[in-house]
């Protein structure tokens, strides 16, 4: 008996409530990276700075002078240690976004899926919500989760010493921080991932927008000056960003120059994405 | 000419479209297109680039409406494309996969996308891959997917919500014949004893043939003839060559006056009859006009008689 035979049933609706469009495609998107080994202990080595960070924290309290030999911002608690912590994850961004991020719509659009997708009753934006929703989570995984945890820590380490400050103000200038630039990177990545088909490229691509933009910069600097400074893509966030922080800026160039490229940057982005986000076919 | 889908019963008219034309650049794709479908197998034939799956992207919702208007289960699809999605179901041509997901990871994903709780689009998930004939391949990656699995595994992603109207577009495209055959029965299945309904595009009239009660021929945009094929068809359009003598052009004033249609084919005259009373209307005709009747005899047309006579005119 051919198996079709067992026949088609209608679907008898049930009392449950189902998930708004862009959780069903973050909450599948979220889990996926999580089922490979890899990628797990990626995670959890790019948590180490703050492991040994709060370990420096505990050691100078318990043993005073003994854990000033680390120096400088490793082990400061307050806003500036943080904001140094943050340009420290920065490279475990690159890798972490590079690996969820590039594959995110171009692999829909290899295969026509996004033929899929939009033949439900779901908008541009719940796709495009669902998708940042995936990258933010990685970044906030790799700067504000061990950054509240660290900063609980230390409050607790010093048993109250550090103040509010370190509790609460020093955690909300960062997740302004981090919320501003990593909607700001996951619509950039986004807009990568929308433009090519192939995910080696895309992550090529995206290689050199952070890690090559940089190494330019570098050497630029060196023979143009300072304000070269300004083709560094993520340390554009972190000028920016700065002022939450109370750190030094470039003084170079202002951070608002910084601002406003990361505000073209991204409106460039959605741009992308409103134009290469179609329901219609692919010839793969 | 001007279609008014006020006049049509909408409750009983499940796809509405008046006069829609649509272009990607200049030239139109589609070309002041007006059609009424109730609920049942349609075939949308054309030749390639025709504007088929232009048509069913925008009975989708996919493509902006230029001038005219689409009604979708007495939705607007100008101003409520999600409201019929919900209840429409879609399998592409080509691609029509995610890659990284399993065939009931995939499934139960887009049923979810659909509306559904997450429990029930995944029991409702194994439930099409058994019907469709992928039970025991639920759980392989789709990537890795035959092109016959695929087909299946396509159309059991565009019935997991259980849809009042799913659009095939070339379903059995790259079946064997074994593959082709199979899925045809499926789709069969679905629209006559499912209550499905369904609009199969396709250039493959056998296809058609086996599955529709009525066929939709587009041709450069624009939309050649709606009608009824297979018995109804049959019944509704009847062909007779006839042969005989007398005074024949009285015999055949009398038989266009009845509503028939009278064209010379060699050494004898092709009679269109429509309705249903056939012979018997050219019997009268002849006894009214004393013409005397030596042949006549019924046309068999096949769906591809009438295609090509449709698309060559």
């Amino acid at each position: 008996m051919p198996v079709y035979e067992r026949g088609y049933k209608h679907w008898e609706r049930s009392e449950r409530r189902a998930s708004p469009p862009w959780w069903v495609i973050a909450r599948r998107g979220i889990a996926e990276p999580l089922k490979r080994r890899g990628f797990l202990l990626l995670i959890v080595l790019s948590w180490s700075p703050a492991v040994i960070k709060g370990g420096i924290l505990y050691f100078k309290y318990k043993f005073g002078q003994l854990a000033d030999l680390a120096g400088g911002d490793w082990t400061a608690i307050d806003a500036g240690g943080i904001y140094s912590f943050l340009k420290w994850q920065k490279y475990f961004v690159l890798i972490l976004l590079a690996i969820v991020g590039t594959r995110l719509i171009a692999k829909d659009r290899l295969e026509n899926g996004l033929a899929l997708y939009f033949a439900r009753p779901l908008t541009l934006k719940d796709y495009v919500a669902g998708k940042m929703l995936i990258i933010l989570f990685y970044f906030f995984m790799v700067t504000l989760f061990p950054l509240y945890a660290l900063s609980l820590f230390g409050y607790l380490v010093t048993s109250g010493q550090a103040g509010l400050d370190m509790l609460l103000l020093t955690p909300l200038r960062a997740t302004v921080f981090c919320g501003l630039a990593g909607a700001s990177m996951s619509l950039i990545l986004l807009a990568l991932s929308a433009m090519g088909l192939r995910a080696v490229f895309i992550t090529v691509g995206w290689v050199l927008l952070y890690l090559g933009s940089e190494q330019i910069a570098n050497i630029l600097v060196l023979i143009e000056g300072g304000w070269m400074r300004v083709i560094d893509f993520p340390a554009q966030y972190f000028q920016a960003g700065a002022f939450l922080f109370g750190a030094r800026t470039d003084p170079d160039f202002s951070p608002w120059v910084s601002a406003l490229l990361l505000a073209a940057y991204t409106a460039a982005a959605c741009w992308v994405l409103r134009r290469r986000i179609r329901p219609v076919e692919v010839v793969s | 000419m001007e279609v008014s889908l006020d006049k049509v019963n909408r409750t009983a008219a499940a796809i509405g479209v008046r006069n829609l034309t649509f272009a990607y650049t200049r030239e139109p794709v589609l070309q002041d297109v007006s059609f009424t479908l109730q609920k049942g197998a349609v075939g949308l034939l054309g030749p390639n680039g025709s504007g088929k799956t232009t048509l069913l992207r925008i009975l989708l919702g996919h493509l902006p409406l230029q001038p005219g208007q689409v009604e979708v289960l007495g939705h607007d699809m100008a101003r409520q494309p999600r409201l019929a999605r919900a209840r429409l179901g879609w399998m592409p041509e080509r691609g029509g996969i995610i890659p990284g997901l399993s065939g009931v990871a995939l499934v139960s994903y887009l049923g979810e996308l659909s509306g559904m709780p997450a429990r029930d689009a995944m029991q409702r998930a194994h439930e099409v891959l058994d019907y469709v004939g992928l039970g025991e391949a639920r759980y392989r990656k789709c990537e890795d997917y035959s092109q016959g699995m695929r087909q299946r595994l396509k159309l059991a992603q565009s019935l997991v919500h259980d849809p009042e109207w799913i659009f095939l577009d070339e379903p059995t495209s790259g079946l064997d014949p074994k593959g082709r055959a199979a899925l045809l029965k499926l789709v069969q299945d679905l629209a006559r004893n499912k209550g499905l309904g369904v609009i199969l595009s396709t250039h493959l009239l056998p296809d058609v043939e086996a599955v529709c009660g009525e066929i939709l021929v587009l041709r450069a945009g624009r939309l050649l003839a709606q009608r009824s094929v297979g018995a109804r068809g049959r019944a509704e359009h009847q062909v007779f060559e006839v042969e005989g003598f007398g005074d024949e052009a009285s015999f055949r004033a009398r038989l266009t006056a009845e509503g028939a249609e009278v064209t010379q084919d060699g050494r004898w005259c092709l009679v269109t009859v429509k309705g249903g009373e056939g012979a018997a209307l050219i019997l009268r005709a002849a006894r009214e006009t004393s013409y005397g009747l030596r042949r006549l005899r019924r046309q068999t047309l096949s769906l591809s008689d009438i295609f090509y006579e449709l698309v060559e005119e």
